[in-house]
């Protein structure tokens, strides 16, 4: 499996990554801004997007509107890695057509199954 | 049978009987009056008949001495004497017809008297006649044959007269003389005088038996009645006197009654009567006033009605007397007055001046209560203008068809018009509703209506409402709607407060949260992965004192993470603004899911867990009770000894369902109970270092049962655990038959 990771902050795109690789055994892409995510998206054909929320410029909802808009990639799902964990908000972000929702900060432990989840819910 | 007569009958016969008597004795008296005129009229005719008679016999004698003197000179003086004689006798004759009047026998005497002077005046013509043309000695012949004719009738006509004046004499004594008679009318004046003096007195006398005495005791009477004393026994009689005697005892007893009742109704009276003289003194009062100012009458007799009187009150109590005095009508006035407790009593005096008693007639009614009524309803009133004319919200009172009729300051503000504007509008013209909607269009009006009833009524309505003045900006009001009743009629008061600042504060405190949020997770994201990754050996195996130094490191990372979320947790209990996503479910997944959760904190704690099964379900989030349990789980745990039991148990009590976590823990403090459910509280200052925890858990879990309807709660003795509980309402199993009806919709 492989995952792009689409976060503007280095740290927790590392932390991230990490966990996924290290603790999951799971090939990860890392993209630093929404742009560059979808151009990842497009050329590297990932299994999931792991997509932040508030970024600068494009930010998650823009970012998942393009590329579910993308012929090449509107296929792959999208999981948002974000802050607010507000049950509104997450109903929000599923009805704009997001998989599912994993809230910051996450257990690094459990991101992999987590992730893993969602994908087979 | 004794004759009853009216006073009015007895005053006439008073005046008619002496009248009559008086009547009787004048005509009387002008019939004898009468009588002795035509008496002194017959003495008088019997002269002139005598006289005329005498007359007679004397004009026949001097006719023969003329004719005898002529026959003898033949001297015409004696034939001329002669001539005038005979033209006299038949004038004499006359005055005697006329002097006989209708008397039979003097007209019969008078008759023959008049034959026998004819025949003597013809036998005297004839003399007279021989003298002048025969010769002298037949004429003396003659004469001497008429002379003894003649003579014999003198002498005839002599006996005659002498009859006629014996008659006329007979007739004048048969009648009495007029000195009899004057004197009959003299005693006759005499008796009918005495006899009318008689009656009169006799009258008098009769009247005053009958009526003076009678007047006396009226007039008797009439002074008892003034005086109010007894009156004498009823005046016998039927007339005007005995009636109004009557009359006067009639009044008596109306007078007695009348006054009983009177003296009845001021001794009874609650309030106090009495009258005051011109000096200001109590001259009478009534016994109310012991009630009043606890002094009896004996006390206030005399004494000065300003005495009374508190000295704060007395010069406008002075005043008003004053004017009482000036005022013909009755005059009402207040003052406080002091009673013999020396309290103050508030009295309303309704006083009337009588300047013929020269006293002023009071009635003194006690309105202290009344006062203090009127008094805590004017502060209440106060109060409640102050409340209403500063509040911040805006009041509008409106009638069911949506006019406004009253409205505060506040609404004046918040809508930028006067409560002259306002008054009159439907209450649509002040939403943005009115941009489209028409409220003299009795659809739109209603459907606006039913929409705003809906929303506020006994409960909080946001709305747009537009500025009346300027640009109509719209601003966000909320609302809620009262109903009351005003004298029968239905009225609506709607609360309106102007939000616009709270909402703008609301939407800057939420950019803040999610900003906070935001911006102190994602480093914490990086610290705690960072962290994790390296105790579970991602990174490779870390010597013994690394491995502790990091694990200290992401407990507390993990501890200010929870710190961050029961934060911005609390931070939405209190603006209400926690998020609740309300569904039925299982009270046993919730405990399941909980169970879940903390086991492996149960295991680190050496704890076992005994949950209890049950099959009741609730109107929840699942979230949230999970969230509570889990606090209340985690809480038991670190408290509890190793090997401990931590035991959840679930009890059905009637329309709830109540969840106990009961540990074998050291136990809660009596004085900690109420501060448990508290911001930053735990029973050891240490604890937060040593257990770990906010001291906000506890907060968070109370406001989300609360917001469930529910209550939460503490039973702990000091030393033998704690049972930490919460009770929500449960859902009602439908009945048999509610499942009939259930399934049949």
């Amino acid at each position: 499996m492989k995952v792009l990771i689409i976060d503007d902050e280095e740290d927790t795109r590392s932390i991230a990554s990490m966990s996924l690789s290290l603790l999951g055994g799971i090939d990860v892409i890392e993209a630093d801004s929404g742009a560059e995510g979808i151009k990842k998206a497009s050329s590297e054909n990932p299994d999931v997007v792991l997509l932040d929320m508030m970024m600068p410029v494009m930010d998650g909802a823009q970012t998942l509107n393009q590329l579910l808009t993308n012929e090449q990639t509107k296929h792959i799902p999208v999981i948002f890695l974000t802050a607010k964990a507000m049950s509104t908000e997450i109903d929000r972000l599923k009805r704009l057509g997001a998989k599912g929702v994993v809230t910051k900060p996450f257990d690094p432990t459990m991101l992999a199954s987590q992730v893993q989840a969602i994908l087979e819910s | 049978m004794k004759l009853q007569l009216k006073l009015s009958h007895k005053g006439i016969i008073l005046v008619t009987v002496p009248l009559v008597f008086a009547t009787v004795f004048l005509l009387i008296l002008t019939l004898l009056l009468n009588q002795a005129e035509k008496e002194i009229q017959a003495q008088i005719r019997a002269k002139a008949l005598v006289t005329e008679a005498g007359e007679l016999q004397k004009s026949f004698y001097d006719a023969g001495v003329a004719m005898a003197g002529y026959s003898i000179t033949k001297s015409p003086l004696f034939a001329d004497r002669f001539d005038n004689i005979l033209k006299q006798i038949p004038k004499i004759l006359d005055s005697l017809n006329s002097l006989v009047g209708d008397n039979p026998k003097q007209q019969q005497i008078l008759a023959e008297l008049k034959s026998i002077a004819n025949s003597a005046l013809k036998i005297l013509s004839e003399a007279k006649t021989a003298l002048a043309t025969d010769e002298i000695d037949i004429a003396q012949m003659k004469s001497r044959n008429v002379y003894q004719q003649a003579r014999a009738l003198t002498d005839k006509l002599k006996v005659t007269i002498n009859d006629l004046t014996a008659d006329e004499e007979q007739l004048v004594n048969k009648k009495n003389s007029p000195i009899d008679s004057k004197l009959q009318v003299k005693i006759f004046l005499a008796i009918g005088f005495l006899i009318n003096i008689i009656i009169a007195v006799l009258l008098a006398l009769f009247f005053s038996k009958g009526i003076g005495k009678r007047i006396e005791i009226l007039t008797d009477n009439s002074i008892r009645l003034a005086r109010g004393q007894e009156l004498n026994a009823l005046v016998s009689g039927n007339d005007e006197i005995a009636q109004l005697d009557k009359v006067f005892h009639a009044m008596a007893v109306n007078l007695q009654e009348a006054m009983e009742k009177e003296r009845a109704i001021v001794e009874n009276a609650a309030d106090v009567i009495c009258s005051i003289n011109s000096e200001g003194k109590f001259s009478a009062i009534s016994p109310a006033c012991k009630e009043l100012w606890g002094y009896s009458p004996d006390e206030l007799l005399g004494r000065k009605f300003v005495d009374l009187v508190c000295n704060d009150d007395l010069p406008e109590t002075i005043k008003s007397a004053r004017q009482v005095r000036q005022s013909k009508v009755t005059t009402a006035f207040e003052n406080r007055t002091l009673k013999k407790d020396g309290s103050l009593v508030t009295v309303l005096w309704s006083a009337y001046w009588s300047e013929r008693e020269r006293s002023m007639f009071c009635v003194a009614h006690d309105i202290t209560q009344r006062k203090l009524a009127e008094e805590a309803i004017k502060a209440s009133e106060e109060r409640i203008r102050t409340i209403i004319e500063n509040m911040m919200v805006g009041l509008l009172i409106i009638t069911p068809s949506g006019i406004i009729e009253a409205v505060n300051p506040s609404s004046e503000r918040i809508f930028g018009v006067t409560a002259k504007e306002l008054v009159g509008k439907h209450i649509l013209a002040l939403f943005s509703e009115s941009r489209f909607m028409d409220y003299s269009k009795d659809y739109d009006r209603n459907q606006f209506l039913e929409t705003f009833f809906t929303k506020s009524l006994n409960r909080v309505g946001e709305f747009d409402a537009i500025k009346l003045i300027g640009n109509d900006e719209d601003f966000p009001v909320e609302i809620s709607l009262t109903e009351f009743n005003v004298g029968g009629s239905l009225k609506f008061m709607a609360n309106i407060l102007d939000v616009s600042e709270r909402k703008e504060l609301e939407k800057m405190k939420k950019e803040f949260v999610a900003t906070v949020s935001h911006e102190l997770r994602t480093p914490l994201t990086s610290i705690r992965g960072s962290l994790t990754l390296l105790s579970v050996g991602a990174l490779g195996v870390l010597p013994e004192g690394v491995k502790k130094v990091v694990s200290i490191a992401e407990r507390n990372t993990i501890r200010l993470i929870g710190l961050i979320n029961d934060i911005l947790d609390i931070e939405k209990l209190e603006a209400g603004k926690l998020d609740m996503v309300m569904d039925d479910l299982a009270l046993s997944n919730v405990i399941e899911r909980s169970q879940e959760s903390v086991k492996s904190f149960a295991e680190q704690h050496g704890v076992n867990l005994i949950m209890a099964q049950t099959d009741i379900k609730v109107h929840a989030d699942g979230d949230r009770l999970v969230q509570v349990l889990v606090n209340l789980l985690s809480n038991a745990c670190k408290f509890s000894p190793k090997g401990g039991n931590v035991r959840v148990d679930v009890i059905d009590i009637p329309n709830w369902v109540e969840v106990r976590v009961i540990d074998q823990g050291r136990g809660i403090p009596e004085k900690f109970k109420n501060l448990l459910f508290q911001k930053f509280q735990q029973v050891e200052a240490s604890d937060s270092r040593k257990k770990g925890g906010t001291g906000l858990g506890l907060v968070i879990c109370k406001g989300i049962i609360e917001q469930h309807g529910g209550i939460i709660g503490v039973d702990s003795v000091e030393g033998q655990g704690s049972t930490f509980y919460f009770r929500i309402p449960k859902i009602k199993e439908p009945t048999e038959i509610n499942k009939v009806i259930l399934k049949q919709a």
